[in-house]
């Protein structure tokens, strides 16, 4: 508002008339108490049991967000806020983490809200004895203590100078969840999950639609402001849109698998498409144990004979934009040069010629129409340097063990959109780790990997993460076509929604005008 | 009738074994192991390993097929690893759904196809049975996802006269269950009236010609109740058949149709249950199916008895 109307002597009464407008339409463009929302998801919400459902999809974090709370989240600038927490503190080394955790808060079901609550949501999680997938993705954390009401210590095995922001995504880890509520309905509590969040669930008919309704009693006064959401699963991408169209639904999950449907809300005055460009990327890794790909030289011709804008008009319409690094538009890494290879179709046929053998090799896809169009599109960019691949379509579920095993000789692979870089690039880049799926060694690269992570200025931080991609790029192997965009098209009347980080589109604070 | 009836139940046995048997060694083959699938970003071979122990994976097929079977004669079809939810209560939750789906549609199919294969029969040869017979075969060749996006666009997006996607439980509004399930019947009706339709037209063509019609016309009756009474039900013996197999071929459809109304049905969880690799979702529902299909053929056989006297009598 101050930066709206600055003050001139002469006009002060007239001004202040202004102003008063000023404030009334203020008051009429901010955010709406009640109403309803219907949104449409492309899936069905399995459950919230960690150790039923291991990990969330879009669809459950969506739900999540609305019925759980975290201890922290991101705001609309990509900084750590607190939520459950309150504040936080970090050892020298970054190996140890405190968190002040917010007093006064109660669970749906009337359990407070405590750090013994918090640590038993992780003791269950990372027990061995209940073989949850979800354990996997808190590896890295050694434990959870609680040393009194209001305090949680986590202790790491690695350094993250990042956890808190790490921390923020709705997912089956980082939600807390009532431990009174899991104990009590045993096997039906995937179906019946109870949080401390703006939401309680009120219904929820397999297949058909989640109701959730405003909990009065939440601890961010005023908030939410719409008294209901209804969730929908709408697997069809066409009469998702049609849906939202006809106004039976306010907001839809959508992707650039459906491009055309964007592009043509993107031109309606009655629809607004959210966008998010996140960081990481979707990416190839190129085995470079077997030939040809033991030889730089065919990787880097490979790399440069691709042409992104042309792949991304072919396959999405001209939606997708293209990544030269892994870290993405999303991500506070920015470089100034990340020493991507150009495109140039010449100097890749000349270092195919170089090479002398024929370059003949095959790439695993996954079996889908979009898998099959990637590769197609790659088959003709590779094909006119003169390298020959061959499709291998695999079921998706065969690519992971195939990668764990380096079955292969150029793989799929993604790079997700996470608020610190550190966790994927050292697992995916570091001598050893079980996803550094090149096979490649080099201590230079290790060492920036190993300086990155333990320090805490962002600046020099981004100075090792940029030299730390000019050396993939230049050695190949990776090489990342697209970047992480996320998708949700809603009615113009929607406001508020937040950015769709990792894909989740969380409606617990939006209004209706 | 009561003997016949057991000896065609006898003969059901044998059927189903092969059914469950073809399900399981489907669901088996497939390719992305259980394990793998389950263990998804982890799957180390240690834990791998360690799971197809667990889940006794590694043991020979015929045991696994065996015990399965065992599990499913008690009435254990198994467990989805993703929600939890057990295949039968899975199946008992969203089969109204298909059920009433089905049943609306093919009432819409005979709705249309009866009374326009009455009508070329009688003047078979006409332009106007041409034009019917010759439309048919257009409808017969639209795709129901096709005539599913262009229903929805103009009576939902256009018109808004009925919704797009969504379901209504009848116990809550029965009209709005009907509203809602309008679009997804006639979608399914769409695809389905041509061949019955055909099928009765050219029964009833020949059994025009029957001389007991002709007697029956001799005879001075009205030519409505001849066609009704004395022509449609010797000529409907076709009819049944395909009504029963189009069922059966409904299960198929509801799949598409239920994906794009977003009804919560059987096809919807068959069709998430692959998405998701939902194996023991999958087999479950795949034995469901094809227990239903074979029963369905088996009150088929037992109408046939009921219209035909010659049939049940062992003659035909």
């Amino acid at each position: 508002m101050t930066a709206v109307i600055r003050w001139h002597k002469p006009a002060q009464i007239f001004l202040g008339a202004a102003f008063g407008v000023a404030l009334f339409a203020g008051a009429a463009n901010a955010q709406k108490q009640g109403g309803s929302i219907t949104l449409g998801l492309e899936l069905d919400i399995s459950g919230f049991d960690p150790l039923k459902v291991g990990v969330y999809d879009t669809a459950s974090y969506t739900a999540a967000a609305a019925i759980f709370d975290t201890l922290v989240y991101l705001d609309d600038k990509g900084v750590a806020q607190p939520k459950l927490a309150l504040s936080w503190d970090h050892s020298e080394d970054f190996k140890t983490w405190t968190f002040k955790l917010r007093p006064g808060v109660k669970f749906h079901d009337g359990t407070p809200f405590n750090a013994e609550a918090a640590k038993a949501n992780f003791d269950r999680q990372k027990d061995p004895a209940n073989k949850c997938r979800c354990a996997f993705y808190i590896a890295s954390i050694h434990d959870v203590q609680a040393p009194d009401e209001l305090t949680l210590v986590y202790n790491l095995t690695d350094p993250a100078v990042d956890l808190p922001a790490v921390m923020t995504i709705p997912s089956s880890n980082f939600v807390i969840q009532s431990p009174t509520a899991w104990k009590t309905k045993g096997d039906e509590y995937n179906r019946n999950p109870v949080g401390t969040g703006p939401y309680l669930l009120k219904s929820w008919t397999a297949g058909d639609r989640m109701v959730l309704e405003r909990n009065p009693d939440y601890w961010n006064k005023g908030h939410p402001y719409l008294d209901r959401i209804v969730l929908k699963p709408l697997p069809d991408a066409q009469s998702r849109f049609a849906s939202l169209q006809s106004g039976e639904a306010d907001i839809i999950w959508d992707d650039e698998a459906d491009a055309d449907n964007i592009q043509k809300a993107q031109k309606d005055p009655k629809l607004t498409v959210h966008t998010y460009t996140g960081s990481g990327a979707a990416v190839y890794a190129f085995n470079t144990k077997v030939a040809p790909f033991d030889d730089v030289r065919v990787r880097q011709a490979l790399v440069m004979a691709i042409d992104r804008k042309k792949m991304s008009q072919a396959i999405t319409n001209g939606l997708a934009r293209p990544a030269s690094n892994p870290y993405g538009e999303g991500s506070w890494v920015k470089c100034k040069d990340d020493g991507a290879l150009p495109t140039d179709v010449q100097k890749a046929k000349a270092l195919i010629k170089e090479y002398r053998k024929p370059v003949e090799f095959k790439m695993l896809l996954t079996a889908t129409p979009r898998g099959r169009n990637i590769g197609q599109v790659l088959q003709q960019f590779w094909k006119q340097v003169g390298a020959n691949m061959e499709m291998e379509q695999v079921d998706q579920a065969t690519i992971v063990p195939r990668a764990f095993m380096r079955q292969f000789q150029l793989t799929p692979w993604r790079i997700v959109d996470l608020a610190d870089p550190d966790p994927q690039m050292f697992a995916n880049f570091h001598t050893g780790s079980p996803v550094a799926l090149a096979n490649y060694s080099n201590p230079e690269l290790d060492k920036l990997l190993e300086h990155a992570r333990v320090t805490a200025d962002p600046e020099k931080r981004i100075e090792d993460y940029c030299a730390i991609t000019r050396l993939i790029n230049q050695e190949a192997i990776w090489f990342w076509t697209f970047q992480n965009t996320y998708y949700a098209i809603s009615s113009s009347k929607l406001k508020g929604l937040p950015k769709i980080y990792s894909g989740v589109i969380d409606v617990s604070n939006v209004w209706m005008e | 009738m009561l003997g016949f009836v057991a000896r065609r139940l006898l003969y059901l046995v044998p059927v189903l074994v092969a059914v469950s048997l073809l399900t399981f060694l489907i669901a088996s083959l497939l390719p992305g192991d259980l394990a793998y699938v389950i263990l998804g970003d982890q799957a180390t071979p240690e834990k791998v390993a360690a799971l197809r122990h667990d889940m006794g994976l590694d043991q020979p097929i015929w045991w696994r097929y065996l015990s399965w079977l065992g599990h499913v004669l008690q009435g254990d079809f198994g467990r989805s690893f993703r929600t939890g939810q057990t295949v039968l209560q899975a199946v008992t939750e969203r089969l109204p759904v298909s059920l009433e789906l089905m049943v609306l549609a093919e009432l819409g199919a005979l709705a249309i196809g009866i009374p326009l294969a009455i009508a070329c029969a009688v003047r078979s040869g006409s332009a106007f049975d041409r034009f019917m017979t010759g439309s048919a075969f257009g409808m017969l060749s639209v795709p129901a996802f096709l005539s599913a996006i262009l229903l929805i666009y103009l009576f939902a997006v256009e018109l808004r006269w009925l919704p797009a996607t969504g379901y209504v439980p009848f116990g809550e509004d029965a009209i709005g269950n009907l509203r809602s399930f309008l679009l997804p019947a006639l979608t399914l009706a769409l695809g389905e009236w041509p061949v019955l339709m055909r099928v009765l037209r050219s029964d009833m063509i020949a059994t025009l010609q029957e001389d007991y019609i002709a007697m029956a016309r001799a005879k001075g009756l009205k030519p409505s109740r001849i066609l009704l009474v004395h022509a449609l039900k010797p000529s409907s013996l076709t009819l049944v058949t395909v009504t029963g197999i189009n069922i059966g071929r409904l299960i198929g459809g509801t799949v598409i149709v239920e994906s794009i109304f977003a009804l919560p049905g059987i096809g919807r969880l068959l069709l998430g249950a692959i998405f998701t690799r939902d194996l023991i979702i999958l087999q479950g529902m795949v034995l469901f199916v094809a227990c239903g299909y074979v029963l369905m053929n088996f009150v088929v056989d037992m109408l046939y008895a009921v219209l035909d006297p010659r049939i049940r009598h062992g003659h035909a």
